[in-house]
């Protein structure tokens, strides 16, 4: 159901009892009106008995001295004759009069002469009910002795010693009473009648021939009570409300017909126009219902539809000011949840977006690993191929062998920065502090590139002043390395290279300055991003994996430190500065420079599964002049160790028998164990695995791919 | 074999030691064979002395392959081409197809077995 529907109803509601309320009112109100006219006709009709009572009480004063007279005690009759004959005249309204003996024989009469006739029973009744009380009466209409006229007898007996001795009778004319009631100048419709003890009309407004009985109506009320208010009709049958009296005085009875339509018409106009007013204000309620519920219904429909807007993730205006405060907070409230809904869905577009953006760089990726990996690989296979044919001395084999080396150590340090960046990514990188000098640091690891020929086609110059820092050797040597190696990559062959170290303020700074092509506006930042490389894309030797600056940045990071780049533009070569917190220096002999490794010839003892790993050991230390044996298993190990006592023994870790650990405790508990140097070899090179390799009494660590300068550098370090 | 010592091959390839193993294998074989760093002195060389047949790596700095190919095209329509390439099939950038639709002879993806090299160098 629609709201307004609902307002309408509710409108209805408070209305409905105000409407019963009214028309209940409105009625008591008419009844009222009714009761007040008939209390006035009632008033009325007491007033106007009275003026018929006091036309009687005249009349019977009249008569009462008439019976008084000296005559009539004389017994003169014939002077009350004349006397008699002079008040009759003097009294218009008295037809006649009559003196009569009790038993009804007419003495004296207007109308005949004296003494003779016997008295005809004109309204006997009155004249017998005279006689028996003594008393005054007043008797009914009649026709008079003549038989002609209507007249109204009353009757006075004259008293004479306590007995009744005679009566004396006037005969009223109706017309007297007539007069009276025409006095009264009733609204045009009206009735107003007296009625005699036998409910015959005396007289009458309108008038109707005297001696006809009064209407049925009436007759049947004065017969329930002498006085009251009846609805009924009159003689000419017009429906009406009379109310009526009798008089205590003649016995006669009054009544005014008031038309039905004139008493209800004030009624049924004051209902009426409670009913019209009723109807109004219905009027106006539902009127004022259906335009509150219009405003309430529209900005109610139109927040509805912003609703549905918003859902369909449209940009929307909740109307902000309406005229109810409630609908306002539900449209500051659907504004909020728009908004919230709409943050949420761009926040998963951005996530999307950057889902998307992360897999294409992983599509990146993985199509320059494999192009990385691919190109090492077809440059081995093509000097396999050639050392296969190739007669080992040639110039062919020697040139392929060279190739071999470089190629698989850079296929090595590939794989080596990928598995330290998902390290490092991972957070499985601890650091091993030590105190020392970077400038130190990295002239020695300059000096190492320089020997081993990859600085070869650059020239490389150091500026080196004392900057202390408290880190992880090898991982700062792993960032100067990549450094390094990135700006080789960089540098057209025979240009320049700056290495520097030096303290600035707080920090170590460790630069590489080339002279290279330098960087696009904006790509410093973007560069130390995971897989992402210069503008050139997939430019073999501006390439790489875009893995060495991004381990740079996170092992730069763990070490509290910072590594920015600059460049003045394309061209113009790119600088990249490392800072480091810089430490107090170590006591003073540090300083010293490292003694280079100093080769002495020992019987060293290969314990190692792989034949192509145990043979290139095998070489590798045999060409540094050591005398080298070699077991296959960790069982044969131990016996060849027992039989020829070696100064070294290098252990593979994950041997097929007994594992690594277990041969490095059992000669270490075997005789003259405890000074043999024992150097572990694995496939691993996490802080966990060489904290085990200590533990199972291992000297030092080495990782494959072994490589003969670290051999040499380990070998030297044993004592 | 039927080994054609007579043919000059040019090796382009951005790698110094991609270039030089290719080199002395295919020498080995009896080829004589000239080396470029990159499509620019692939051209320059080529203009001094013909090669038979062009071998080529497609990614490459200062003049890329395409680049090299389609000068080659141009001025030496008469020179087999054969392109070797890192880029691998499982990523959009599977630049093999696209060095077949420009409308070179041959490709190979790195690594190649050197014999499967030659075999296809015997066929052209």
């Amino acid at each position: 159901m629609r709201l307004r529907s609902h307002l309408l109803l509710l409108s209805i509601a408070t209305a409905a009892p105000v409407v019963i309320l009214a028309v209940v009112i409105a009625f008591l109100v008419v009844r009222q009106e009714r009761d007040t006219l008939r209390d006035a006709a009632v008033d009325r009709v007491v007033a106007v008995m009275s003026a018929i009572d006091a036309e009687l009480g005249g009349s019977l004063a009249t008569l009462r001295a008439l019976a008084a007279s000296a005559q009539l005690e004389n017994g003169d009759l014939a002077a009350f004759h004349a006397e008699a004959q002079r008040i009759l005249r003097a009294h218009p309204d008295w037809l006649d009069y009559t003196l009569a003996r009790p038993d009804g024989t007419r003495l004296s009469s207007s109308a005949a002469a004296p003494g003779t006739e016997k008295f005809s029973a004109v309204d006997r009744e009155s004249f017998d009910r005279a006689v028996a009380s003594g008393e005054a009466v007043i008797g009914s209409l009649a026709l008079g002795p003549a038989g002609k006229e209507w007249a109204v007898p009353i009757r006075m007996p004259v008293m004479h010693n306590g007995a009744v001795k005679y009566v004396l009778t006037a005969g009223l004319r109706p017309d007297a009473f007539g007069d009276l009631l025409r006095a009264q100048r009733l609204p045009e419709g009206w009735v107003v009648a007296i009625a005699d003890r036998n409910k015959k009309i005396i007289g009458r407004v309108p008038p109707v021939p005297p001696g006809q009985e009064a209407s049925e109506s009436w007759r049947g009320a004065l017969e329930r009570s002498p006085q009251g208010w009846f609805r009924g009709r009159t003689i000419e049958g017009r429906k009406s409300y009379t109310p009526y009296a009798t008089s205590s005085l003649s016995g006669w009875a009054l009544g005014i017909a008031m038309p039905i339509e004139a008493v209800d018409a004030a009624a049924w106009r004051s209902l009426w126009l409670v009913l019209l007013m009723l109807l109004l204000a219905s009027a106006i309620a539902v009127g004022l219902a259906l335009l509150l519920g219009w405003r309430i219904a529209r900005p109610i429909a139109a927040l509805a539809h912003a609703a549905d807007a918003a859902g369909r993730g449209e940009r929307v205006e909740f109307p902000a000011r309406t005229p109810i405060d409630e609908i306002d907070s539900l449209a500051a409230a659907l504004g909020r949840a728009a908004l919230a809904m709409r943050e949420k869905q761009e926040l998963a577009e951005r996530e999307k977006a950057a889902l998307q953006a992360a897999d294409r760089a992983k599509d990146e990726f993985l199509a320059m690993l494999s192009h990385e990996l691919r190109n090492p690989l077809a440059a081995l296979t093509a000097a396999a191929h050639v050392l296969k044919l190739a007669d080992p001395a040639e110039q062919a084999a020697i040139k392929a062998r060279a190739v071999v080396e470089r190629q698989t150590k850079h296929m090595a340090r590939l794989v080596g920065d990928l598995l330290d960046i998902s390290r490092v990514a991972m957070g499985k990188v601890a650091l091993e502090r030590e105190r020392f000098d970077l400038a130190q640091a990295a002239g020695n690891l300059v000096n190492v590139w320089r020997a081993s020929g990859r600085l070869g086609r650059h020239a490389v110059s150091l500026e080196m002043k004392p900057a202390w820092v408290d880190a992880d050797r090898a991982r700062i040597e792993q960032i100067l390395s990549n450094l390094l190696d990135n700006a080789v990559k960089f540098t057209p062959a025979g240009r320049r290279i700056t290495v520097g170290a030096g303290q600035e303020g707080e920090w170590a700074v460790l630069r590489v300055a080339d002279e290279g092509e330098g960087l696009a506006p904006g790509s410093a930042e973007r560069m130390f991003e995971l897989f992402v490389q210069g503008a050139r894309g997939l430019d073999r030797a501006a390439g790489g994996l875009g893995v060495g600056l991004a381990l740079v940045k996170r092992l730069t990071e763990m070490h509290g430190g910072t590594v920015s780049a600059g460049s003045a533009g394309p061209g113009a070569g790119t600088t990249f500065t490392v800072r480091l917190p810089a430490v107090l220096p170590r006591a003073a002999q540090a300083a010293a420079p490292e003694a280079p490794p100093r080769v002495e010839p020992r019987r060293v003892l290969i314990v190692e599964d792989n034949d192509d790993a145990r043979q290139m050991l095998h070489e590798a230390l045999a060409f540094s002049g050591h005398e080298v044996r070699e077991a296959r298993d960790g069982a044969s190990g131990l016996a060849l160790a027992a039989e020829a006592r070696p100064d070294v023994a290098l252990i593979d870790i994950g041997l097929p028998d007994l594992d690594g650990y277990e041969v490095a405790r059992r000669l270490r508990a075997s005789p003259g164990g405890r000074r043999m140097g024992l150097i572990a070899i694995t496939g691993y090179g996490q802080a966990e695995d060489q904290r085990r390799a200590y533990e199972a009494g291992f000297d030092a660590h080495l990782t494959k791919p072994v490589a003969p300068e670290r051999l040499k550098q380990v070998m030297a370090g044993l004592r | 074999m039927t080994e054609r010592k007579n043919e000059r091959l040019l090796v382009v390839d951005d790698d110094a030691d991609m270039r030089l193993t290719l080199k002395l294998a295919l020498e080995l074989a009896g080829y004589s064979v000239d080396v470029a760093a990159n499509g620019r002195e692939a051209v320059e060389l080529q203009r001094r002395q013909p090669a038979d047949v062009l071998i080529t790596d497609i990614f490459m700095p200062d003049a890329d392959g395409f680049e090299a190919i389609d000068a080659f095209r141009h001025e030496f329509p008469q020179t087999k081409i054969v392109v070797v390439s890192g880029g691998a099939q499982f990523t959009k950038r599977d630049y093999l197809p696209d060095a077949e639709l420009i409308g070179v002879d041959a490709t190979l993806q790195k690594p190649f077995d050197v014999d499967t090299l030659l075999g296809l160098l015997q066929r052209l």
